[in-house]
């Protein structure tokens, strides 16, 4: 077999991180590999390498034998036959297929006019070619994710490209798409020689569709293994086999009554696709619920439709025996939930306002803050900011500041400081640590247990497992918009619940509990 | 109750503006100023005038009498009503261009009261016709507010068309239906019951006590904007309508009412014009002062307190330019000009200065390569 | 009724339409782009006084209409720079621009020509009448399209040709492309700035042009705010038609015909009810729109 793509020695330094280290791989003609890893991990950066987005801190790239120092640029990959697709389409919505792909080296008829039947003729080509199947007259604004998908892969395969890359290609998609993508992806391997790279979370898929896969973990190489040779376990154990690095801050503790209960909650992502599946979970007083799993397996979707801020399809959320299902942000927090979001930087904090207005957003309208809660006493406001900063250990050089002076560790305080100040008996937290240096995360985690330890009812959304192991009472799994597992603490491994992040494994009634 | 009651009352005495404006933000402001001056004065100088003789008869003819002093208030009232009224639903997020074709239909809704109410006092029909025209602007903002909310159609476009149509149907009116029947005035409605019209506080002059609504309304829009709690909700809703509903503000009431609060401001001053300076509708009833008054706003970064202030600057050079048209022939649009190049200096602000910054520091970095160089 | 609807209002429709369809076609190409020029008003009025202004000076109207071109180009430039350069809000810089307009043109009316309010002259050479060779000769259709001046030719042309640039060559492609998602432009390695300052530019050409008709072919004369908000209907028109010319210039003509009919129904509805509807229907298609695509988005 012919090498086509070598990485030798290759590290890439960003600010604060070293998103890969010491890379040595190499890549063969008509083969389709598969690389997996957690989230932040390194795959997306080792391929933004291979496309010219980045240059290699140190190390070298070689494709079809040539070098791709000294300057590489995304032009310059698709000459040496490299081409990638996004996760976020390239596509102008209201433009046609055929429009789409060729964009920027349209036909021209009479040296002047574009040459819509040239260039619907050179799309059919294209895609008879590869056998992908696409209208050149149709618009891509009304075509399903999986078609619009196809559309980028032949916009990438216009220039001949003899490695695609394809970034999570199967997250959006549904089964039936999926199960298509794959069956072009072997036409192409087999007939025109091609090599695919694929990044994916999805371990059945990596059995079904991968000859080789290579492992990450933490920036490196851990592995790569024929496909054939290994098994959905030894790459998960791969993968997430590692040692907990922080000590166990549990203390035993006999959990209440129920608290936030969750039925069969169905709710639909950005797109309009079905992103939960019929959740069920219930949440006690004084437990920490973790819900483990891959991103974009419906944690966003799921978290805000607690913080009513997605609408839901179906089911129920049921805080202390009422119905919250259809209540606004506003009601349900005077109902007694608080929340930590994911995005924090857009829906945590706003960034424009000084720390102090941040901190009160919520209680201004108390006595506390207020007269009869028309007059803001922002003298009142300050103090209690002072107080928080210091209580939070929030680093900033003045409350009065703008958030977006803060570093992100004390961004996430301040939202941390808000919500649970709060004093809610239930509370709702999405990534409490993600972009958090370790002084933070450590600090964080210690709140978080106080709050479990007075009682409080919390639900854990994380994408470190580290994290949910350490923190959590129980632990669910979720996959594609799915419970497919319930563990308490200690009776689960991270090796084993991998299999049922992945999709591995789906336990007994799991997803109808 | 008593202990929060005198609580409010020093804390009322406490003021202070609430956010100081930027450092950098306002020595760019003394900038463009004196840029837009001095490009005034190229100007005059071309036209063969003398630049400074002219600059001083602007601000004697803006301050210099007691007279002139009270049209600049005059001025500085309608421009700073209608920058507020631009700024409260700007700050939730609202940009309302309408605001012309609702202060058309304040004038309007006051100058049937003033006219068709009749058996009550003056004063009671003042009362009634205030509410008339802040209930129709508010109304008539109503509209293209609650199509934003409700389906998120661009307010700016919809208030900019409904401007034109306010304005046409107001004109209608006046020439139709409503259209005086009294000898010798040639337009406009039938005029309002004289002792319900606005008294001059200063004679000959347009200063009325009019201005004594427009305080009482700033005051309250500007503690509403800078003091209160629903002021610091519309911030966050105007700055992060997602973080603001996440915190629990019920973003898509306040900016509606944000809204119709801008257009009640902009029937106000219809009223004040029409019960001020009028005595009827009359179709020329603004010359465009919303918009005048909506870029004093927006050169303020919708800061109440330095809308105020601004509108006061910019009322100096709107009366001094007509003064100094009348001393010495120069035409008043100069000021326009003036006006405009403020405008365009402090909307590019921001832009000029990251480019001059990113210039330096390219610049500086070519320095330093050659420095290595030479090494 | 016959006295009402006859030729001569088609005629005086198709006159009417005219400077709103030329500043129309501007306005759509930075719609096109994903630019909201609402300084289209201003653009109109500094290109009819230096169409006036040239023509008066050098005695042709060749010279009027350079000049007018001239300042649609630097208007172009100055509103590409602030908006796209500067990063300024183009709301603030379309209305400034409507202001400096007025402020400009009134100023150099009165210190230029001495006069107030209005500027006409027998020495202003207006823009030629052409009829047509043929069609002129045919009785209705003669009447109605034969006698125009030159910018009104010009106006039907453009149409054609701009939905043929727009819809049916590469650089259209890569305009809509720059407005609707400048990512996939960048991505195949072009410019969508480049596209938005050529979009701007032919904006502030077209909407000076506009003016050089109204101020040497509509009439032959400058008038105070003699744009008297066309630049507004003319927006109004782009977002009617949804940036397609076609549509854009029947709404252009609609409104024209509205125009038009206002004056002569006069006797029977006040004209201001009449210039009321362009705005209102505009108003409706917006919303008619988003509950359109809403709609389509739910299925």
């Amino acid at each position: 077999m012919k090498e086509i793509v070598r990485f030798s020695h290759v590290s890439m330094q960003f600010p604060g991180t070293l998103a890969n280290d010491d890379i040595s791989l190499s890549i063969y003609e008509g083969e389709v590999f598969a690389l997996v890893g957690e989230n932040g991990a390194g795959k997306s950066t080792l391929m933004n390498l291979l496309y010219g987005l980045h240059q290699p801190t140190l190390g070298e790239i070689h494709i079809s034998g040539l070098p791709t120092a000294p300057v590489h640029s995304p032009e310059k990959a698709m000459r040496m036959g490299v081409s990638m697709v996004h996760q976020h389409f390239k596509l102008v919505p209201s433009f046609t297929v055929a429009q789409n792909i060729l964009l920027g080296h349209e036909p021209k008829k009479w040296g002047l006019f574009y040459d819509e039947k040239a260039a619907n003729e050179t799309v059919r080509q294209l895609s008879e070619t590869y056998g992908l199947e696409v209208n050149p007259t149709d618009v891509v604004r009304d075509l399903s994710i999986g078609l619009q998908q196809r559309v980028e892969i032949l916009k990438a395969l216009r220039t001949g490209a003899k490695v695609l890359i394809l970034d999570e290609p199967t997250a959006v998609l549904t089964a039936q798409e999926t199960e298509e993508l794959f069956a072009v992806i072997r036409r192409i391997v087999k007939e025109k020689n091609m090599t695919v790279i694929m990044i994916t979370h999805r371990l059945p898929e990596v059995m079904q569709i991968s000859d080789r896969v290579g492992v990450m973990r933490r920036g490196r190489m851990i592995d790569v293994l024929r496909t054939r040779d290994t098994s959905e376990q030894g790459i998960s154990s791969l993968m997430v086999g590692r040692d907990v690095i922080f000590d166990d801050l549990r203390t035993e503790q006999e959990s209440g009554e129920e608290k936030l209960v969750i039925r069969g909650l169905m709710a639909n992502n950005d797109r309009m696709l079905p992103a939960l599946r019929g959740v069920s979970l219930s949440v006690h007083a004084g437990e920490i619920v973790g819900v483990c799993g891959v991103e974009g397996n419906g944690q966003t979707e799921l978290s805000e439709c607690i913080m009513g801020m997605r609408p839901q399809t179906g089911g129920s959320v049921i805080l202390n025996g009422k119905d919250i299902s259809r209540l606004s942000p506003r009601k349900i927090r005077e109902m007694g939930v608080s929340f930590i979001p994911e995005d924090r930087l857009s829906t945590g904090v706003d960034q424009k306002s000084s720390i102090e207005e941040n901190l009160a957003l919520g209680k201004h309208r108390t006595r506390d803050f207020s007269l009869l809660g028309i007059h803001l006493r922002r003298g009142k406001v300050k103090q209690y900011a002072k107080q928080l900063e210091k209580q939070f250990d929030i680093r900033c050089a003045g409350v009065d500041e703008p958030v977006q002076s803060l570093s992100g560790g004390n961004v996430q305080k301040v939202v941390i400081a808000r919500e649970f100040s709060f004093d809610t008996p239930v509370l709702v937290i999405c990534q409490p640590t993600r972009g958090v240096d370790i002084g933070a995360i450590e600090f964080i985690h210690e709140r978080i247990i106080e709050k479990r330890n007075e009682g409080c009812a919390i639900l854990l959304i994380s994408a470190d497992l580290d994290e949910l192991f350490r923190l959590s009472d129980t632990l669910v799994t979720l996959y594609d918009g799915n419970i497919t597992g319930r563990f308490k603490a200690g009776e689960i491994t991270m090796e084993e619940i991998g299999f049922y992040m992945l999709g591995a494994k789906v336990q007994e009634g799991g997803s109808h509990e | 109750m008593n202990n929060s009651l005198m609580q409010t009352l020093r804390a009322l005495v406490r003021l202070k503006p609430s956010k100081k404006l930027e450092r950098d933000y306002l020595v760019s402001l003394v900038i463009a100023v004196a840029l837009a001056f001095v490009v005034g004065a190229g100007i005059l100088l071309i036209c063969g005038h003398n630049p400074i003789a002219c600059y001083a008869s602007l601000f004697k003819g803006a301050l210099g009498t007691k007279r002139a002093f009270a049209n600049t208030l005059a001025k500085t009232m309608t421009l700073a009503l209608c920058g507020l009224a631009m700024s409260v639903a700007a700050k939730a997020g609202m940009f309302n261009v309408g605001g012309e074709g609702q202060l058309y239909f304040g004038a309007m809704a006051a100058a049937i009261v003033g006219a068709y109410v009749k058996g009550l006092p003056g004063w009671a029909v003042t009362l009634l016709a205030l509410l008339a025209a802040v209930a129709a602007g508010g109304l008539f903002a109503l509209l293209p507010g609650w199509l934003k909310v409700q389906w998120k159609v661009d307010e700016v476009i919809t208030t900019i068309m409904l401007n034109t149509a306010a304005i046409y149907f107001c004109t209608y009116l006046a020439n139709g239906p409503l259209k005086t029947t009294e000898k010798g005035i040639a337009q406009g409605t039938a005029s309002i019951m004289k002792e319900a019209s606005l008294q001059k506080l200063v004679p000959l002059s347009n200063l009325t006590t009019g201005i004594f609504y427009a305080a009482v309304a700033a005051l309250l829009i500007w503690y509403l904007m800078s003091r209160s709690t629903t002021g610091f909700e519309m911030k966050l809703t105007g700055n992060n309508d997602r973080f603001a509903l996440y915190g629990g503000v019920s973003t898509k009431k306040l900016m509606l009412w944000s809204m119709v609060l801008s257009g009640m401001l902009c029937g106000l001053v219809g009223m004040l014009e029409t019960f001020g300076l009028h005595g009827r509708f009359i179709v020329s009833v603004s010359n465009e002062f919303y918009f005048d008054g909506m870029l004093v706003a927006m050169i303020m970064r919708y800061n109440p307190l330095g809308t105020m202030l601004m509108s006061f600057f910019f009322a100096i050079l709107n009366i001094g330019g007509r003064a100094m048209e009348r001393s010495a022939g120069i035409p008043s649009e100069l000021i326009l000009i003036v006006q405009s190049v403020i405008i365009f200096f402090m909307a590019a602000e921001g832009g000029i200065r990251t480019s001059l910054k990113n210039r330096a520091a390219v610049r500086k970095a070519r320095r330093e390569a050659a420095r290595k160089e030479a090494v | 009724m016959g006295e009402i609807f006859n030729v001569l209002l088609l005629q005086t429709t198709l006159r009417s339409a005219t400077p709103v369809v030329l500043a129309a076609m501007g306005c759509l190409l930075t719609q096109h782009v994903n630019m909201t020029n609402i300084g289209i008003d201003g653009m109109m009025l500094i290109g009819a006084f230096f169409a006036v202004l040239g023509s008066y000076f050098f005695g042709s109207w060749a010279a009027g209409l350079g000049l007018a071109i001239l300042c649609g180009i630097l208007l172009g430039l100055f509103y590409y720079v602030f908006v796209i350069k500067f990063g300024s809000d183009e709301f603030i810089i379309g209305v400034a621009l409507n202001i400096f307009a007025g402020g400009l043109t009134v100023f150099l009316l009165r210190t230029v020509f001495q006069v107030k309010g209005a500027f006409s002259d027998p020495a202003l050479v207006p823009l030629p009448t052409i009829h047509l060779p043929l069609i002129r000769h045919i009785p209705v259709l003669g009447q109605l399209l034969s006698g125009h001046t030159l910018l009104v030719y010009v106006s039907w042309a453009l149409v054609l040709i701009l939905w043929a640039f727009i819809y049916k060559t590469p650089a259209g492609v890569h305009l809509r492309a720059s407005g609707e998602y400048p990512a996939a432009l960048t991505a195949c390695g072009k410019s969508p700035e480049k596209m938005k300052c050529f979009a701007s530019v032919a904006c502030g050409i077209l909407a000076c042009v506009a003016g050089a008709h109204l101020s040497l072919g509509y009439l032959t004369m400058f008038a105070e705010n003699m744009s008297a908000s066309r630049g507004y209907v003319a927006f109004a028109c782009v977002i009617f038609g949804r940036g397609n010319p076609l549509i854009v210039f029947l709404a252009a003509l609609l409104f024209g015909f509205i125009d038009a009919l206002g004056l002569r129904l006069q006797n029977y509805i006040p004209s201001d009810l009449t210039a009321m509807a362009p705005y209102l229907v505009t108003v409706v298609m917006m919303v008619v729109v988003v509950l359109w695509e809403r709609r389509k988005k739910k299925s």
